[in-house]
């Protein structure tokens, strides 16, 4: 970057190598980001992983089914639904179990509800990536909260339920539960509205995200980008619509993607509409949520799968989340192998940042949504 | 009176699917395994899956584009790459695996498959995570090191025949610090 003062003295100047991470306030978690700098500008990215890996998959393949089934939360700890809701439905289906009706309506709920809370804190830690004090322990963990509340008196648990099994799920909630949850749903939205009153047209953050981060469909597809980033780019892919599982069929909803540029800005839009068409899914499924069993067969710590193999995914959060199970019959898997979105979305980083400003690395991997725990698993 | 046993008749090769087919008629054999919930499952040879990956992800009816993740599998006689390839614009599934016989891996070396990294960036990552849990060495990656263990990990922790280091920390080892 040769500038007038270069010029007159001679300065040679040269690319910085700097250290972002691991220890980082706005990581998300444990990322290190070798920087490659010129002046401010971002010249090379390579993202240094493994510093939350806890073997998830050889924890999976050395304890017995039911074992493993508490621990499939930890892998992504803020939609621990939707990890346990893909291992029960690779399982399932090679079980060849059938789910019971209202078991099926009880995950449908309890996912919606997941993706909102994992949503919210989304844009808690983004904004205040961005430097607001909007997020973290203001406006959307109020919410937040009151979802953990509804999760606590099903589960037993805030973050990590373990609450949808193979075959079904764990509990039968209470009448007072639903009428709680549908009161939460009632007060919603407006407190959505809040918070866009307060960011989507707000200058600064307009400033921030508008035109920066650019993912565009070529290279999301080459990355294997899927979620609310690729929807963001034009790619409309929305595993609850191509590959409709569970009740999502008998659902109308929208698949949100806000294709305009494709920036950070359309991906914080993508997220606010989501949550909103996940308010209209939950109130479809109280209205029609049936009675009896809610799970196929009581599970006992011995419990077996069939021998088989099979790749079951579901529609997380933040992508395709993915679980690859070979069973031998045995009272363990005989492997297990996850499909992280978080893991494949994170590596298109690089692409977005070279030619970046180093200000703006925060604001763009920030709007990717990754969670490190299930990037390093 | 003894009932006489016959013995099983030999099971007639699988039929070629969509895909088989389709490769088939660009000149790759590939041999057809049962269905994995639905989704086709071929085994190719390892000189064939660079060829077969390019004409499958960029035929314009096949356009399997998403590479949804590369795995390796520890099986008893044998050390397979998986790839399930899914596509962005249609509901195809197709499941490819890549055997390196054990009895063809040279002692102490890793079994090697062809990378796949070079023409498609999303294989980049799930190869390094392979070579690093299950050791397959992924021949012509760009950058094949360990990506979740540290750089000077011993051994791959998701083969059959991994040894646990010595725990230094909670062991009653002699040679632990306590």
């Amino acid at each position: 970057m040769a500038t007038e003062f270069q010029d007159r003295v001679d300065l040679k100047t040269d690319e910085m190598i700097i250290n972002m991470g691991p220890q980082h306030p706005a990581t998300h978690g444990v990322l290190r980001l070798l920087l490659n700098l010129d002046g401010e500008t971002v010249k090379h990215v390579e993202p240094v992983l493994g510093h939350l890996h806890r073997a998830q998959e050889w924890q999976g393949q050395n304890r017995t089914w039911f074992q493993y089934q508490a621990l499939i939360d930890r892998v992504d700890y803020l939609s621990g639904m939707f990890t346990s809701w893909a291992m029960a439905r690779a399982c399932e289906s090679i079980d060849g179990m059938v789910v019971p009706p209202r078991a099926e309506y009880l995950r449908v709920i309890v996912g919606e509800m997941n993706r909102i809370t994992s949503h919210l804190l989304w844009l808690g830690t983004y904004l205040i990536d961005l430097g607001a004090m909007f997020g973290f322990p203001f406006y959307p963990f109020r919410e937040r909260e009151k979802l953990f509340d509804l999760f606590e008196e099903i589960a037993g648990q805030r973050m990590m339920y373990n609450y949808i099994r193979i075959g079904g799920v764990l509990r039968d909630p209470k009448p007072q539960w639903f009428d709680k949850l549908s009161k939460f749903l009632d007060e919603f939205p407006d407190r959505i509205d809040e918070y866009e009153a307060i960011v989507t047209e707000n200058p600064i953050f307009l400033n921030r995200t508008k035109g920066i981060g650019i993912l565009k469909q070529s290279v999301a597809k080459d990355y294997a980008v899927t979620g609310p980033c690729a929807r963001c780019s034009g790619i409309p892919i929305d595993l609850r619509k191509d590959k409709p599982y569970s009740i999502y069929p008998e659902i109308e909803f929208e698949s949100i993607g806000y294709n305009k540029d494709g920036d950070t800005w359309d991906r914080y839009m993508a997220r606010i509409l989501e949550m909103r068409e996940s308010i209209k899914i939950i109130r479809q499924c109280l209205a029609k949520i049936p009675e009896g069993d809610i799970i196929a067969k009581k599970q006992a710590a011995g419990m077996r799968v069939k021998a088989g193999e099979g790749f079951a995914a579901v529609e997380s959060p933040r992508g395709i989340l993915g679980c690859y199970v070979i069973s031998t019959g045995t009272d363990k898997p005989y492997r297990f192998r996850w499909r992280n979105p978080s893991f494949c979305n994170l590596s298109v980083l690089p692409e977005l940042l070279v030619g970046a400003p180093i200000a703006d690395i925060m604001a763009i991997f920030g709007s990717i949504d990754v969670i490190l725990p299930d990037v390093d698993r | 009176m003894s009932t006489e046993t016959k013995p099983p008749e030999p099971q007639a090769p699988l039929p070629a699917g969509q895909y088989g087919q389709f490769l088939s008629e660009h000149g790759i054999n590939s041999e057809r395994l049962p269905d994995s919930l639905g989704a086709e499952t071929i085994v190719l040879a390892k000189q064939d899956l660079d060829s077969a990956i390019k004409l499958l992800r960029n035929s314009s009816e096949i356009n399997l584009d998403l590479l949804i993740t590369i795995s390796g599998v520890d099986m008893a006689d044998s050390i397979d790459a998986v790839y399930h390839l899914w596509s962005y614009s249609h509901k195809g599934e197709l499941v490819i695996k890549v055997r390196a016989l054990k009895t063809e891996i040279p002692q102490d070396q890793l079994p090697t498959v062809p990378s796949i990294a070079r023409f498609w960036p999303s294989a980049n990552w799930h190869e390094r995570e392979t070579y690093d849990l299950v050791g397959i060495r992924f021949t012509g990656h760009p950058y094949m090191r360990r990506i979740l263990n540290p750089w000077d990990w011993d051994g791959h922790p998701l083969r059959r025949d991994y040894k646990q280091p010595v725990d230094c920390l909670n062991d009653k080892n002699p040679h632990s610090f306590r």
